[in-house]
This record gives C-alpha cells, structure tokens and sequence, in this order.
C-alpha cells in the first residue's frame, strides 16, 4: 500500500551516523506548515493549539495522512483509523457502534474529530480518558474490541515498509519508527481536519441567509426558556458549537457507563461525557455518546420531554422537573432547521483528507 | 460580597547583599502571582462537587458543582499614583488549575494599591471581541444583552421537605443586567470594581491570594431564599 503514497519520498543521500543518533539527524528539514484557519475562526477563537514538541509539517501531515488510512495499525490488516472516523460521515461512524477486527461492537459511539485543533480544554474522547491527541491516538491501536493490535507489532510491521522508512525520515529525521512518532504524525494530520464551511459559517460571513425558520431555531437556541442550548453547544460567537466540557445530560437515571467518572473515579463526575460539537450533524447520527439516538428529532425531544434526574445531572438541566424545556412543535422544527445550517458538505470531499494510499 | 475579600500576602525575604548595587537592585522588577482561593464561611472549596456540604445565610443546604467568573483590569497603583494594568482579564475557573493564578507579573518592589474589577466593563463588555473567552463559551447572547458572562456558580440545593436524593438545581449566572431583552435592549453595567488595599511587593517573589467568600453571594447584599425565583 504504501507505495501509493503521493508523498514523495525523495531519496537524499544523507551523510548521517548509523548509530544512536538517527532521531537527532540534523540533515532534515521538514517543511514547517499551518493549518488553514477559516476566515469565521480566525475573526473568533485563539489560534489552533499546536504543541510545542509536534509542530506541523508538510512531510508529518502527509504521513500521519497515510497512517490514518493505514489498515496495518490492526492486528489483521483489516481495520484503519478511517474505519471509524469516515470523511463523509462527519469522520464519525453512522453505525451506533463501530465494530472491531474481532466482529465484536464497542460501546461509544464514534466521536467526530474535526477542530480538534481548537481543543483547548485538551480532554479528548468521550470520557476526558486522553490529555493531550498524541495520547489518543495510541489507545484504539492496542484496544481489544478495536484494532486489537499491539504497538510493539505495529512498529515491526512499519518498520518493514519502504515508504513509511522514507516517510518517518522525512517527517521525523529517523527511520527508526516509534508509536510515539506514529502518534506525532497521526496527530498532525488530525489538526487539519477543519470544518468551518456550513451554511450557517457563510451567514456569518455575510455571504448567505437564513430562511425565516432557520432564524427561527436559531433564537430558539439562544433562549434560555426555550431551547438554551448555548451554554454548552456554543453560539454564534463561538463557532465550535461546543464547550469542550463534560456534562450529565439528562439521560439515565442510572448509569451502565460512568463516562468522565470512570476515568476520574469521581462520583461527582459519573454520568458525564464531552459534549460533541453540533457541527455536521447531517453526517454524524446517530446521537449521544452511546448513540441511543437515531435522528435529530429524537435528540430534540430528549431535551423538550425526556430528560431524567441522576445525582450528577447538570444544573443547566434546569427543567428536568418538567421533564425538559417543553418546546412546541412549531420551535422543534425550526430548531432542527437550524441544527443542519452547522453541517459543512464540503468537508467529506476535501481533497487534502481522503485516503492517499 | 467581593468588598469582604481577604489576601494574603506571603512575603519572600531573600539574602542580598549589602554592596552598592543595592539601591538599582531595589528598582529591579521582580515576580509578583495573583492567586484566587474560595471559600464557604469557614471550609476552603477547592474543587467543585456534587455533594450538599455547605449551608448558605438562609439555612439551604447546596453543593458547588461549578465556578467560573472573569476578572478584569488587574491593576497596582504604586505611592506616586502610577497605574499598572497587569491583566487586562482573566477567566478564574475551579475546575482548572492553571486560571487559578495570575502570573508573568513583573513589579519593582514597593507598596501598591491592589484593585481588580468583577466582571468587565460596559465599555469593555463588547460581544465576541475576546477569542479565549469565545472558545470557553462564555458569552452571552445579543437577544440576552450580548457581551459577556460575569459568573457561573452552579450546582444543588435540598429543600429540607424534599426527598434528600432529588435535589433541586441552580445556576447562578451573572451578567450585565438587560432591560428590554431583544434587538432594542438596553445594559447595566453589574460589574463591582474591588479594591483590595494596600499590598507591599518585595524583592523576590510574592504572592498574593485572593479569597472569593463565595457565601456572601447568597446572602449580600440580599439574604437569597433559591426557593424563590
């Protein structure tokens, strides 16, 4: 497979130590590069949190690009990082559980990573279980209803493979492949997965409008006795459409998975997963971290009707008494409107993220 | 409430030496943190929970399930009346450890007058202008008032009748106070600019702790019964 990759792996003859010293090449130089940062993020948010130790570069974004489509990460060659995140499915997964190399289903659903850039409060997967993406990327490898594959493994198998030995060179100034730099590069190319090109981005540009009932669902949304789903799915200020926080939302009155409590082992916390951006929603169903959810409407009337107190639920929950914030049928429609004015269709076909081997 | 805000200043007296340079080293800047400490009347709060611990002024027992608030305009006014503004804001968050100092002050040591204002300004309240603030949600919307929020304090309270598993819920945000809500509304600058005296910055580092009496918000200036809306 890799020799597909468009990269090109040039073959410079490099006079360079065969000893220890191969991560210390000092003959390489990748070629520094930015995100492209849309015009609506670049009027409203901080720059993309890069790490200090990972820069972006052509060469790493290129091979983390190949990797991300690299089904020999799985123990049985079958199953890519892509396998799961689909560029024309938000780079989620449509099915309510993605299904490992062994046939056996998770338990999440898949969680969409585009603006991961924008992290800032730098807790990834549903349950905050990584601190930093070059973190996250190493636990699904070695999960055993994912790849079920072991990093010792997959660096053997990499570091069999021609291209990828010029690719890690050229990235990294070694051919000596490590799972941390197969993190590094999976993560640099994770970074650049921006969507910020949805109907509702190019209103904010003054480049489109809002039928009356988009409008509609939009003040629906703002309202907190209505909708008032702003304080943790962003708003027109913060084109994120999340908080990057964690939040017991109202849907179980007992808990099968403790989300955030499980990594923290805090009662206080059981019950609380991130909340997920509301971008791309047209691509990314079913809902919820456990994608109980098949449709938009089941998840608006979880908020007007179905909510349910636990010991954790939040306080912006402020209804649940009433069962939810009781929208009319009239607001549900307008705001689902609204909802798919955050979906970007440019992002599935975007040429710099499809698979490259 | 914030009027009744204490600090502490830790003082750090290191070894000079006694040569001719030390009347230049004394002018030299030297480190000065801000930290924000919380409390409920007597127990520190440090991390926010969902247990019903504390009992405000009007005898309800809550839990604090979230604090985040904005400060702005951290300022030292030395003797001579010069105003240095070493932070323009900053969003104190509890559950994260890093809001929880002001650092990277540079001051040359002296007796300053510390102030520092809840909340922002009218004139500097202005919508989606801060990015940081933007990305941490922290906005209001224009059909609320716009600009942005001041406090979010959240969490539980028991109504001593009630099954004491089913509390119930409140999330006290603060904002610039909106008349007509809508396209033609109107704002009252809620902001409370605190002046918390006089501290003294020595050479070498000194910190500095600001303690939020977060009970006071329930019972200063108004006794707040959470029963009532």
């Amino acid at each position: 497979m890799i020799q597909k990759i468009p990269f090109i792996f040039c073959l410079f003859c490099i006079a360079i130590s065969c000893g220890e010293d191969d991560n210390q090449n000092q003959g390489y130089s990748p070629t520094p590069v930015n995100i492209a940062v849309p015009a609506i993020f670049s009027q409203l948010l901080p720059p993309p949190e890069i790490p200090i130790n990972n820069p972006l570069t052509e060469q790493g974004v290129a091979l983390g690009r190949a990797l991300f489509y690299e089904k020999q990460l799985s123990a049985d060659n079958t199953l890519a990082c892509a396998g799961c995140h689909k560029p024309n499915q938000g780079f989620s997964d449509q099915r309510r559980y993605s299904i490992g190399i062994d046939g056996i289903a998770g338990f999440r659903n898949s969680m969409p990573i585009v603006n991961i850039a924008w992290n800032t409060k730098n807790k990834f997967n549903w349950d905050g279980s990584a601190n930093s993406l070059e973190e996250q990327v190493l636990e699904p490898v070695v999960n055993e209803i994912e790849m079920h594959n072991t990093w010792p493994n997959v660096v053997a198998t990499l570091q069999t493979d021609p291209g990828y030995l010029s690719g890690f060179e050229q990235a990294f100034g070694t051919s000596t492949i490590s799972q941390e730099l197969v993190a590094k590069a999976l993560a640099q190319f994770i970074r650049t997965l921006v969507s910020a090109d949805a109907p509702f981005d190019k209103y904010l540009l003054a480049q489109a409008t809002l039928t009356p009932l988009e409008e509609q669902g939009l003040a629906v949304f703002l309202d907190e006795n209505r909708g008032d789903c702003f304080h943790c799915h962003g708003s027109p200020s913060n084109p994120l459409w999340t908080d990057n926080d964690f939040h017991n939302n109202g849907l179980d009155e007992d808990f099968t998975d403790l989300g955030l409590g499980d990594i923290t082992g805090d009662p206080a916390q059981f019950g609380l997963f991130k909340s997920p951006s509301l971008r791309n929603l047209a691509y990314t169903a079913p809902y919820m971290h456990d994608g109980r959810f098949q449709t938009l409407d089941q998840v608006i009337d979880h908020y007007s009707e179905g909510l349910v107190f636990s010991p954790t639920i939040d306080p912006l929950m402020k209804t649940v008494a009433q069962g939810g914030v009781q929208l009319t049928p009239q607001d549900k429609a307008a705001l689902k409107a609204f909802l798919l004015t955050l979906s970007d269709p440019s992002l599935a076909n975007n040429p710099a993220y499809q698979n490259p081997n | 409430m914030f009027k009744k805000a204490a600090f502490l200043v830790l003082l750090v007296l290191p070894f000079v030496a006694c040569d001719k340079n030390d009347d230049d080293q004394a002018q030299q800047n030297t480190p000065v943190s801000v930290g924000f400490l919380h409390s409920f009347y007597e127990d520190e709060v440090s991390v926010s929970s969902n247990t019903i611990q504390y009992t405000n002024g009007f005898g309800t027992s809550l839990s604090i399930t979230r604090l985040r608030y904005l400060i702005s305009q951290v300022s030292f006014t030395n003797q001579d009346g010069i105003k240095t503004i070493v932070k323009d804001y900053h969003l104190v968050d509890l559950s994260q450890d890093n809001s929880l100092t002001i650092n990277d002050i540079l001051l040359p040591p002296g007796a300053y007058n510390l102030k520092m204002r809840f909340g922002f300004t009218e004139a500097t309240n202005t919508s989606s202008i801060y990015p940081d603030l933007n990305a941490a949600s922290w906005n209001v919307p224009e059909n609320l008032g716009g600009g942005y929020h001041y406090m979010q304090l959240e969490g539980r309270w028991l109504d001593p009748g009630d099954t004491p598993d089913e509390p119930y819920l409140y999330a006290y945000h603060t904002i610039s106070a909106v008349q007509n809500p809508g396209p033609e509304n109107t704002r009252e600058d809620t902001s409370i600019e605190i002046d918390l005296g006089e501290i003294t910055v020595t050479q070498g580092a000194t910190q500095i702790n600001v303690n939020m009496h977060i009970d006071q918000w329930f019972e200063n200036p108004n006794l707040w019964d959470l029963s009532q809306p």
